[in-house]
């Protein structure tokens, strides 16, 4: 695995060919988005001055130039997009593992993040892209950028206010798990809330809730609650192995993460701050630190095959 | 007059609720024991195929397979108790254990798939019993935990209800199974 992609000649010369893009670019954008801003500042001024016809006259004139300019530009930005993430993306992935491939305009679908029981909430608004998919070893895996948001809505003095609430933003990663199950079983980070539903099934059998699985890894019940439809099921997914690694995974991660085992698939939700995979516009491509932060997630989501020891394939399940 | 009718309302729905819970919690603990029995009667099946597969292929493995045959013929037996079940499995699975190395010496074994279908589905059923084990350990705690704290244990102490003993935690459960180790490769 050839972790300095500094070093890999014909990444090199992509990014070199890029950057002469993303120069004509930024400046078609800097012309365009510099001439509409002049054309504001004239109508207004020239309308303080009380030459409103003169403002209106040069101020569209200016306007309408960056507008055209902004137009023509659009195609190659769209271009540049897509070719950062087809050609640099895709030669860091295969500088990772030569089976990963990107696809930027397809992603995990709304079907399958609802049925991964990953969270409790189901999404109102859904976007997903760069479907990133590949084999590591004996294990197949996909991971895309998810945003699901829920909406919530407050009547104001200004009549109904939505307001939309992130259930996730972030990456979710889905691996073919290495043991066979048939049931669901989810591991929620522990908040207020399922820490009182967890109290209940510990203390008060009949009152809580009967999916709520008990472990006996201390530190594991401190980050997280587990759900499943069956308890000898989820303990034989969740060995104390496993348990310890996912505690770990979860320290590294940015934020909590939830996981759970559907469909014979492993499901990890990690949420992020930032949208990655896409193209600088501001920051040279040359810059030896430029696709870093792209790199490292693609470090984190290759390494959790082997963290989790998914390759070892010693049960029924091939 | 009706504040005492209503606070005697609630300590006798508490009352129930308490007493419901020490005798589902009893059961749970029933269910999860016969669930590790579930488990133990599938891994005794596997044996037959296996003495059968491995004989095939080795010559100087008799005595162990006898071994292995005999002990499995002692758990299906009619007057075993629960607990002498658990610890013939427990010897039952260092056997195959040993078994399982010493095929290192036989490729012809190694390779044939009927065994290595086997060995994986053997792998299986260890882990899933590790799991049962597990599972009602959880049980027992929390029924303990119910049994010996207040005010479970004054209903407990009512309905003759005892403490009961967790099972020992075997290599497996403490730790996943390495495919190293085990097929030695």
């Amino acid at each position: 695995m050839d972790v300095n992609y500094t070093q890999n000649g014909k990444l090199q010369s992509v990014l070199a060919e890029l950057e002469v893009e993303r120069k004509k670019v930024l400046s078609a954008n800097t012309q365009g988005y510099g001439a509409i801003i002049l054309g504001i500042v004239l109508i207004v001024a020239l309308a303080v001055m009380g030459l409103l016809v003169a403002g209106m006259v040069t101020g569209l004139a200016a306007i309408i130039f960056g507008g055209v300019i902004l137009f023509r530009i659009s195609d190659a930005a769209t271009d540049y997009k897509n070719r950062f993430k087809m050609d640099v993306v895709g030669a860091l992935l295969s500088n990772v593992d030569q089976s990963l491939t990107i696809q930027p305009d397809r992603g995990i679908v709304e079907g399958e993040f609802r049925q991964s029981q990953l969270f409790t909430t189901d999404p109102d608004r859904y976007s997903t892209e760069d479907l990133i998919s590949g084999k590591i070893g004996n294990t197949s895996i996909y991971f895309a950028e998810v945003h699901a948001e829920y909406k919530t809505e407050t009547q104001g003095k200004n009549g109904r206010q939505e307001h939309w609430h992130d259930i996730l933003k972030g990456i979710v990663f889905v691996a073919d798990f290495n043991k066979n199950f048939n049931g669901v079983t989810a591991i929620r980070p522990k908040d207020f809330g399922s820490s009182i539903g967890a109290w209940f099934a510990k203390n008060i059998y009949s009152f809580g809730d009967k999916n709520i699985v008990e472990l006996e890894n201390e530190a594991f019940n401190k980050n997280f609650v587990t759900y499943s439809t069956d308890q000898i099921e989820a303990r034989y997914i969740l060995t104390p192995a496993l348990m310890d690694r996912l505690c770990e995974l979860n320290q590294r991660a940015a934020y909590a993460i939830s996981v759970s085992f559907v469909n014979s698939n492993m499901y990890i939700a990690f949420p992020l701050a930032k949208n990655y995979f896409e193209a600088p516009l501001f920051k040279s491509l040359l810059n030896a630190d430029a696709l870093n932060e792209d790199l490292s997630v693609l470090h984190f989501m290759y390494a959790i095959v082997q963290e989790l020891d998914l390759n070892t394939r010693i049960w029924t399940k091939q | 007059m009706i504040i005492v009718a209503i606070i005697a309302v609630l300590v006798l729905i508490f009352g129930i609720g308490i007493y419901n819970s020490l005798i589902s919690k009893k059961n749970q603990v029933a269910n999860a024991f016969s669930a590790i029995d579930v488990m133990v009667k599938k891994r005794f099946d596997l044996i037959p195929n296996l003495v059968e597969v491995v004989k095939q292929y080795t010559q100087y493995e008799g005595d162990t397979l006898t071994k292995i045959t005999e002990l499995r013929g002692k758990a299906m037996g009619n007057h075993v108790t629960e607990g002498d079940k658990l610890a013939i499995d427990q010897q039952l699975g260092a056997a195959v254990k040993g078994l399982m190395v010493s095929v290192e010496n036989y490729p012809d074994l190694k390779a044939n798939t009927n065994f290595l279908n086997l060995q994986s589905t053997w792998t299986e059923s260890e882990e899933q019993i590790a799991a049962a084990r597990r599972n009602y350990n959880a049980s027992v705690t929390s029924y303990n935990n119910a049994v010996m704290m207040f005010p479970g244990n004054m209903f407990a102490g009512m309905l003759g209800y005892q403490p009961m003993q967790v099972l020992a935690a075997t290599e497996e459960e403490r730790k996943n199974i390495s495919a190293k180790e085990l097929f030695n490769n």
